[in-house]
């Protein structure tokens, strides 16, 4: 029965004329996950959001919710964040929210309840009755992000929702996101700042030229890299090789030395190598970072 | 159904096209621009009418003053000149002089003098021909009177011939054919002006970007449809207020005899406002839906809007024959139909086939470009940036 409740991609393609925007696409958002969507700009990122929406139409490929294709009635239960934000300039928050909310199928009372519910929440409370326009970039981009959560949506997508927010506003962000989450609504969001996907993302995809080049949790997409180890072997000499096949220095600090190994090597042999030269005061295994192994699966990619 | 549940915005669920038109409503009732449009209009055209009213009040009577002799004429002058349609008023003049300096003066048009029989008149510039005439008639009489004919027989001969109308006059004269020709060209105008609100709406939504969030949860018709009847529902209100402001003003300055300010003449006015402003409406978003930035509006509807032009051109050609070939044929087309049906209605009786084909035509074309525009819409609505072709939205 879980899952029913993902989120599923599957095989979609776009093209715009001979450009490739998406092609053969294929992932899941599971129910009760944070699904971080990473890629380069112009990677196919906010097309694929855009066909899950509906607001774009699919050259091939269904998307599934439930089981079933997508229908217009199921979309409206998604809530979205577009790249392009958008919002009236000229109208209340409070009762824009609460518009939007009713537009979604929350009958007005229960709609303006929870737009002045997420205004309290991202601490907008005294701005209810402001136009957006008076409001700061920031704080438009939360009552945007409230927008998308109003009317308690059963998926999350959203294009960016970090761009152009304070410290406080993404840990507010991220909180709330976690918490839906939690409450079993699959939630995929993009963004550019891979510390922050590596720290909250249950899952990562990492899309390129319109394909997804690797997908999966941190640790499963690191098991698909290479491994590294830092050694600090003060007695070898500047110019020191270390002869061992399928290893690779990749950077110097004084004494310490960065080695990638190809898949398959053994870091023992590594270390007997740098035993060798003298004492040891450090043999320790690096985890790349997220932004490692995005710049590595990119790199490859593009190869 | 409690009453709860029909209060607006309660606790049902309500069809996303009345919510998107209960926006539109809401929002332009509070713009300064629906306030303050309505009060200036609403001012414009009582104004107008009390105007009118003084100036159709403004026919003096002439003001004939008699002397000596001629005085005797009075009486039967006053019966001839209401027989000849002419207003005036006598008063005896002592002073011949006196009377002449009144004349010069300017407050008293015409100085009687001399006998009955041969009396002289005196005025400043000229004398109106019925008020002329109606003192060599009574001229006339005495001196048949004063040959010895008994007052039976000197009225017998005076007698006016009378003159049989074989086609009764028209009620729908020329201060009526104004009326109307000053309401049509108003309500053309308004219809302009809301349709306009109707493209400026369409590219407000493309250029703030909600448009994405819009139609993630709402299919495009939808959101044309509650667009285009929210602002023709504020547009109704705000006829409705001018007109009733109007009607109010003419019944109380009393050019009530007006038929085209009669309340049917104006409903008729209302049904043709409403079939026009869904034509324009639906049109002006089909093509503003085309471009991505206020600025591009103008241009963007500039084919459309020719047809509103020549529209309000064509009453000016078909007018002074609205029975003819031309206002005939145009009064059918669907897109002048609006304004020159309900002009044509005003200024003479048409044939009720016309008006029905002319009604049945413009709602089928309403039906065929909501269609279009609906799919103009649909695809053009999410394209930013450059200017969207027609034909490439058409074909989506």
């Amino acid at each position: 029965m879980t899952n029913d409740h993902n989120l599923e991609i599957e095989g979609i393609s776009k093209r715009y004329g001979e450009t490739v925007a998406v092609e053969e696409l294929s992932f899941d958002v599971r129910a009760g996950e944070l699904f971080g969507f990473v890629g380069r700009n112009g990677a196919g990122k906010t097309t694929t959001m855009r066909i899950v929406l509906g607001v774009l139409a699919a050259d091939a490929g269904t998307v599934r919710w439930l089981g079933v294709p997508l229908t217009f009635e199921a979309r409206r239960r998604i809530g979205y964040m577009p790249e392009e934000r958008g919002l009236y300039p000229k109208t209340h928050v409070a009762e824009q929210l609460a518009y939007l909310g009713e537009l979604h199928g929350m009958t007005g009372a229960e709609a303006r309840e929870a737009a002045l519910g997420w205004l309290d929440r991202f601490g907008l409370a005294d701005r209810r009755d402001a136009d957006l326009q008076v409001l700061s970039l920031g704080n438009q981009q939360r009552v945007q992000l409230a927008a998308a959560l109003v009317f308690g949506p059963d998926v999350l997508v959203l294009d960016e929702p970090f761009a152009g927010l304070d410290p406080v506003a993404v840990d507010v962000m991220a909180g709330v996101l976690r918490e839906r989450a939690e409450a079993g609504v699959p939630v995929i969001f993009s963004s550019h700042e891979l510390e922050l996907v590596e720290r909250l993302c249950d899952r990562v995809g990492i899309i390129d030229h319109g394909r997804m080049v690797a997908c999966g949790t941190v640790t499963e997409l690191r098991a698909g890299g290479r491994e590294r180890r830092w050694i600090d072997s003060p007695a070898a000499s500047t110019d020191w090789e270390i002869g061992v096949p399928g290893v690779h220095l990749l950077q110097t600090d004084g004494s310490r030395r960065l080695f990638e190994l190809d898949p398959g090597v053994d870091d023992q042999a590594l270390l007997q190598a740098a035993l060798a030269t003298g004492p040891v005061r450090e043999f320790e295994p690096v985890e790349p970072s997220l932004g490692e192994l995005f710049r590595t699966v990119i790199g490859e990619a593009g190869a | 159904m409690n009453a709860r549940s029909w209060s607006l915005g309660g606790t049902r669920h309500l069809p996303t096209t009345f919510l998107v038109a209960r926006r539109e409503v809401r929002m332009r009732l509070r713009s300064r621009v629906f306030v303050g449009g309505t009060i200036v209009m609403t001012v414009l055209v009582v104004v107008g009418i009390v105007a009118a009213s003084l100036l159709a009040g403004k026919t003096n009577p002439v003001r004939v003053g008699f002397s000596g002799g001629s005085q005797a004429l009075e009486r039967s002058f006053t019966a001839t000149a209401a027989a000849l349609g002419a207003k005036v008023t006598v008063s005896d003049i002592a002073d011949v002089t006196a009377g002449e300096a009144q004349v010069a003066a300017g407050t008293l048009d015409v100085l009687v003098t001399g006998s009955s029989t041969a009396p002289t008149a005196v005025a400043k510039a000229a004398i109106a021909s019925n008020v002329e005439s109606a003192l060599s008639l009574a001229a006339e009489a005495a001196r048949l009177s004063d040959a010895g004919l008994s007052p039976a027989a000197v009225t017998s001969a005076m007698a006016l011939v009378p003159v049989q109308l074989l086609q009764p006059p028209n009620p729908k004269d020329n201060e009526n054919l104004f009326a109307s020709l000053a309401l049509g060209i108003l309500l053309w105008i308004a219809l302009g002006q809301y349709g306009n609100m109707v493209a400026q709406g369409v590219v407000e939504e493309k250029a703030t970007r909600i448009m994405e969030i819009l139609l993630a949860t709402i299919q495009p018709n939808r959101l044309l449809a509650g667009k285009v009847i929210g602002i023709g529902l504020v547009g109704l209100l705000q006829l409705t207020i001018v007109g009733a402001a109007a009607l109010v003003a003419v019944h109380v300055t009393n050019v009530a005899a007006i038929p085209a300010l009669g309340v049917a003449s104006i409903l008729g006015d209302l049904f043709w406002f409403m079939l026009g402003f869904l034509f324009y409406a639906t049109a002006y978003s089909a093509v503003a839906s085309l471009v991505s930035r206020q600025e591009e509006v103008q241009s963007a509807v500039a084919p459309i809007s020719i047809f509103q032009i020549a529209g309000y051109l064509l009453v000016y050609a078909a007018l002074p024959n609205p029975t003819g070939p031309l206002a005939t044929v145009c009064s059918l087309l669907p897109p002048f139909a609006p304004i020159l049906m309900a002009v044509r209605m005003a200024a003479t009786d048409v044939p009720f086939w016309q008006i029905g084909l002319a009604a049945t035509l413009t709602l089928a074309s309403i039906v065929g470009l909501t269609w279009l525009a609906g799919r103009v819409y649909s695809n053009a609505a999410l394209r930013l940036g450059t200017r969207v072709r027609f034909m490439d939205a058409f074909r989506g």
